[in-house]
């Protein structure tokens, strides 16, 4: 970007001051509340003066602070558990598809093989799925279909192992989550990283090859480094979409695996509206990819404009 | 095995991992969920326990006014929350397009709003529309306007209002991103002719833009079919049926009414709809490469 | 004498040392053979069950049964349930149940039958003196199979317990009622009239804060008018009466309540309509007794010790709901016996006490009465009365309400926003209802 920047009329600023308070207030509005106490929100008392209190994070996570909580009979948000599971769940599944994403994207991109250009095609049909058309079959292979017999010889190991009761199906365990929030963003990396894996050189991977490097080879050493930007915007997606998730992983997911979004949308009671809670409970789910956009926003734009923008 | 095969066997050894999940977690359960639209099945069933009624499940739907609202609902939201995005997107994006200090920054305040789980977003939007409680009831309140019934009697305004703040930016940003790499010679020339802003923007800059537009478009307007969590979280689909989309009744259909039959249906009507939106975006993706490729044989023939 | 004197002194020795023996073997209790076993139940987020949170390390301690508490938003609950009761094996000990949640259960024979527990000398308490449960509770939450498949009756058995169960009352703002010299309302005219007269009175104060929100919520307010207004929404051979006079009139009132109402009304669920209660946004409130514990928090309420307590006003009769959960052991449980023993525990005179003093809802009459609640809590007296009245049949509980009780509570809430003509909304909802329940078979035996 030049250095040269150019007076502007003062309207502007007053317009782009506007928008900022536009995309941002709604966010720092949850930051403020999250630090009133409930009577503070609901009688609307001006933003600005206030006592400050942090009873609504204690409450929020009560399970994981090492001292009592005077103001709370019992502990019934766990969101220490949650944030875990959250997070097992995100990384995980951000791991599992950006390697395997990567692997089919530069098939796709360097060898013409049978069949090619329907996986392409259909990769971006699957995109189009929406995740309420994937709940039914999910919720019910997850539960009925995808299952090992507690008789078999893995299943007794499983349940002598580690306990639990009936048949071992994918709902109600981590790997369940993992595999269809893979499914769900594979088209979408592989379709991201496909732009980037098309600018590498091909003189590069051929001089690799004529070195005698196999394809593995050319394709750890040559062609990854070189994609980086294009991974970190992948990762920061899918890490997005896995830790934001809610339909899915509420459908599939039991008391042991329940995720942060699980736990918010059920905080909702009718008869507790808890604002002070909830808003805590809301910034704390919203840090991570607050984060993200601040420390690797060019990533997340580089991400978004690949394949829409043919540069 | 020899160097010769395994390398013609490689690109099916990268594909595979990715073919056999997205087989296994994607196509299984949906042809699952299309057999599973022509039978009575209910949660606690495997598909093979339930009884076939054939196009029993599609009948129902079709005559149910419910399910006609809903997809009136799911219509009309998608439609004027694209529309609205594309104008203040490309908009904010054409008036933004210009050296500025700080525009980095100003950038990633923008796409903050996108990066916002859905839950949160719907959460905080639903306070701010809040009857009593409410920051835009309070300050109508204040300045001794009458207060809104946001979520009561115009809740499907209130929720295209809350995703157009999520999903603008995303516009936006591949405005903005189309624009700063369209030729500047083209709009050099234009100015030297004399053209005003205005023309330029009209004839120039949209009409180069016109195929990301388009792409970003159709893909925002598959993305507008799934929302849900921030409807499910700010009103729940009422009152009424009048912002229950289909996406949420699908869901509901599920895990509230117990008919999945009738929900995976759904779920295809759904899916057909989407399908000719996906669809013509291929066909478009198509015919640009078709006259990208004429336009380079018709100058390699001039040369 | 010296031989008689150790002789006796032998004799009581032997006898304490007897005794001591015996009354540590009689001390070993009925808990002992479960101390250790870890329960895990289902609860909804429910004031009532996080009173029930409260008290259950009190359980713990006396018991040595430890209990996990799955605690979930009550609709999120039933879909939990319905998945986990229709597993092979299941992972909940104990599940509260919502009252309509009963038909399914036992229909699909997914809860335990209680009496072979109650039979049982080794798990039954003596002295739990069942008779003091509230009878219309009993019956519309607990028991099935009986009149008309839901109702007490000769053909019926026990498969839950009530527990966190309510009625529904008038809950009014003395100061108001006394600023304007205004009676407290017993009938249904009075009612209405007072609704619409405050707002004028109080500008900006509504008259009645009401559930009125699409779908559960509407169809709820509905029917707390029509079981007083003297309608039903079948009759004996079950065809859909709600369109009748009675039905119509309940709807109007409804109407009535909902126009006069606060800001926002019409989209109220049953949160909002207690919080502009709790704000002092309305006057008066008619909805269950469980609000009553946080009507007098100050940290949630505004109107702390200015609501006085009144029964739900009759129309041709008195009736007011009877609903809110019971606990049953599900039939795929691990623990039943143990399960079983928390049960009783809870719903025993001690357990109930301990729960209404934490400000749950007791389930027995004479926790209505006893001192050291009325203490603490001085509306339970009225409640205790206005139990005496609460209507089992207010609303039928077969499996397929849940479809018709979403399409009722849809239909009411277009007729409130928009403006539907009440007796042709009712007359969809009964055509639509006589088709459901021609389909689950309920006309097989009129053809």
């Amino acid at each position: 970007m030049s250095a040269i920047t150019e007076k502007q009329h003062p309207g502007f600023y007053a317009i782009i001051v506007m928008l900022v308070l536009m995309a941002v207030g709604p966010i720092v509005l949850m930051f403020v509340n999250s630090f009133k106490l409930d009577v503070d929100i609901i009688s609307g008392t001006s933003g600005l003066f206030f006592l400050p209190t942090i009873q609504n994070y204690e409450t929020a996570l009560c399970d994981v602070l090492p001292y009592e909580i005077e103001h709370l009979d019992f502990c019934s948000l766990k969101f220490g558990g949650a944030f875990i599971n959250s997070l097992i769940i995100a990384l995980v599944s951000t791991a599992l598809t950006l390697v395997i994403g990567c692997m089919a994207a530069y098939a796709l991109v360097r060898f013409k093989f049978m069949g090619r250009d329907t996986v392409s095609g259909s990769t971006l049909m699957v995109r189009m799925v929406p995740p309420a058309v994937l709940l039914v079959p999910v919720f019910g292979l997850w539960n009925n279909e995808f299952c090992i017999s507690k008789a078999s010889w893995f299943g007794s190991w499983v349940r002598e192992e580690f306990g639990g009761r009936g048949d071992l199906c994918l709902a109600g365990t981590h790997s369940g989550i993992i595999l269809i929030y893979v499914a769900m963003n594979l088209p979408f990396v592989i379709w991201i990283l496909q732009s980037f894996i098309v600018q590498v050189p091909r003189q590069l991977e051929e001089a690799a090859r004529m070195d005698g490097a196999g394809p593995f080879q050319v394709f750890f050493k040559v062609v990854l480094p070189l994609i980086k930007p294009g991974l970190a915007a992948a990762a920061i997606f899918t890490f997005r979409i896995a830790w934001n998730e809610y339909l899915l992983a509420s459908a599939l997911s039991d008391r042991d695996t329940k995720t942060v979004p699980i736990l918010i949308v059920n905080n909702m009671s009718e008869f507790n509206v808890e604002w002070g809670v909830i808003m805590a409970t809301g910034m704390l789910l919203a840090i991570p990819p607050i984060i993200f956009t601040l420390f690797a926003s060019r990533q997340i734009i580089t991400g978004m404009t690949a394949g829409a923008v043919k540069g | 095995m020899s160097t010769a095969t395994f390398n013609r066997l490689t690109p099916y050894i990268f594909l595979a991992p990715a073919l056999i999940i997205m087989a296994l977690a994607l196509l299984y359960p949906l042809g699952y969920m299309v057999f599973g639209s022509f039978r009575d099945w209910d949660p606690s069933q495997s598909l093979g326990e339930s009884t076939y009624v054939g196009f029993a499940n599609y009948i129902t739907l079709w005559s149910d006014p419910s399910f006609r609202e809903s997809v009136g609902v799911t219509l009309k939201f998608a439609v004027s929350v694209v529309c609205i995005e594309m104008v203040l997107g490309v908009g904010l994006a054409l008036l933004l397009d210009r050296k500025l200090r700080g525009m980095s920054i100003l950038r990633t305040l923008f796409i903050l709003p996108m990066m916002i789980a859905p839950v949160v977003v719907g959460l905080v939007w639903r306070y701010m529309y809040h009857p009593t409680v409410g920051i835009f009831n309070n300050s109508l309140k204040s300045v001794g306007l009458e207060s809104v019934d946001w979520l009561g009697q115009h809740a499907l305004v209130s929720i295209i209002i809350a995703d157009v703040w999520q999903w603008t930016p995303f516009i936006f940003i591949l405005s903005l991103a189309a624009l700063q790499s369209l030729p500047r010679s083209a709009l050099e020339a234009a100015r030297i002719d004399g053209a005003t802003g205005w023309q330029q923007i009209v004839h120039i800059k949209i009409p180069l833009m016109m195929p990301v537009l388009i792409v970003t478009g159709l893909l925002r307007l598959i993305d507008a079919f799934k929302v849900l969590e921030v409807i499910l979280v700010m009103t729940e689909g009422g009152p009424g049926l009048s912002t229950e989309i289909l996406a949420l009744r699908i869901s509901r259909t599920a895990t509230e009414f117990r008919e999945l039959g009738v929900a995976a249906a759904m779920s295809n009507y759904l899916l057909m709809i989407l399908l000719l939106v996906t669809i013509i975006m291929l066909v478009y993706n198509r015919i640009q490469e078709y006259r990208a490729a004429r336009a380079i044989r018709a100058i390699e023939e001039e040369l | 004498m010296k031989i008689t004197k150790s002789l006796r002194w032998a004799a009581t020795a032997s006898m304490v040392a007897a005794s001591a023996l015996s009354t540590g073997l009689a001390v070993a209790g009925p808990y002992d053979d479960y101390a250790g076993t870890t329960l895990v139940v289902n609860f909804p987020a429910h004031p009532h069950y996080d009173a029930v949170r409260k008290i259950l390390p009190e359980f713990t301690k006396e018991t040595g049964i430890e209990v996990e508490v799955d605690q979930l938003p009550y609709l999120k609950m039933r879909e939990r349930q319905t998945l986990e009761l229709g597993q092979d094996e299941g992972d909940y000990d104990l599940v509260a149940y919502v009252v309509f949640s009963k038909a399914d259960y036992v229909y699909a024979d997914q809860l335990e039958n209680l009496a072979r527990y109650f039979m049982n000398p080794k798990l039954s308490d003596p002295s739990y003196d069942a008779d003091d449960l509230i009878d219309g509770y009993v019956y519309n939450i607990g028991f099935a199979g009986g009149n008309k498949g839901y109702l007490q009756g000769k053909t019926g058995s026990l498969f839950g317990i009530p527990y966190g169960s309510e009625t529904s009352v008038l809950g009014y703002r003395k100061d108001i009622f006394e600023k304007h010299d205004l009676k407290v309302p017993e009938t249904y005219d009075e009612l209405l009239e007072l609704a619409c007269k405050i707002p004028e009175l109080e500008p900006g104060m509504g008259g009645l804060s009401s559930r009125a929100a699409s779908g559960h919520h509407a169809a709820h307010a509905f029917l707390l008018h029509l079981a007083p207004l003297g309608g039903r929404v079948f009759d004996d051979s079950w065809n859909p009466t709600v369109n009748n006079a009675a039905g119509v009139q309940a709807a109007n009132a409804l109407k009535t309540i909902v126009d006069c109402g606060p800001e926002g009304a019409a989209s109220f669920g049953f949160g909002e309509a207690l919080g502009s209660f709790l704000s002092g946004d309305t006057a008066m409130f008619l909805d269950t007794t469980v609000v009553a514990g946080q009507i007098d928090d100050p940290s949630k309420s505004k109107v702390v010790g200015k609501v006085g307590w009144a029964m739900h006003p009759m129309g041709t009769r008195r009736g007011s709901q009877t609903g809110g959960f019971g606990i049953g052991i599900p039939k795929n449980a691990e623990n039943k016996d143990a399960a079983f023993l928390l049960m009783q525990w809870l719903t025993s005179k001690k357990g109930d006490k301990l729960v209404a003093l934490a400000g749950g809802n007791p389930s027995r009459f004479s926790t209505h009465q006893d001192a050291d609640v009325n203490a603490k809590f001085p509306h339970m007296k009225i409640f205790g009365e206005a139990l005496e009245h609460a209507d089992p049949d207010w609303r039928p509980i077969i499996p397929v309400w849940g479809k018709i009780n979403a399409d009722l509570g849809t239909t009411l809430s277009k007729v409130l926003t928009e403006d539907l003509d009440i007796q042709e909304a009712l007359d969809g909802v009964a055509s639509r209802a006589k088709v459901i329940m021609d389909e689950a078979g309920y006309y097989t035996w009129s053809q």
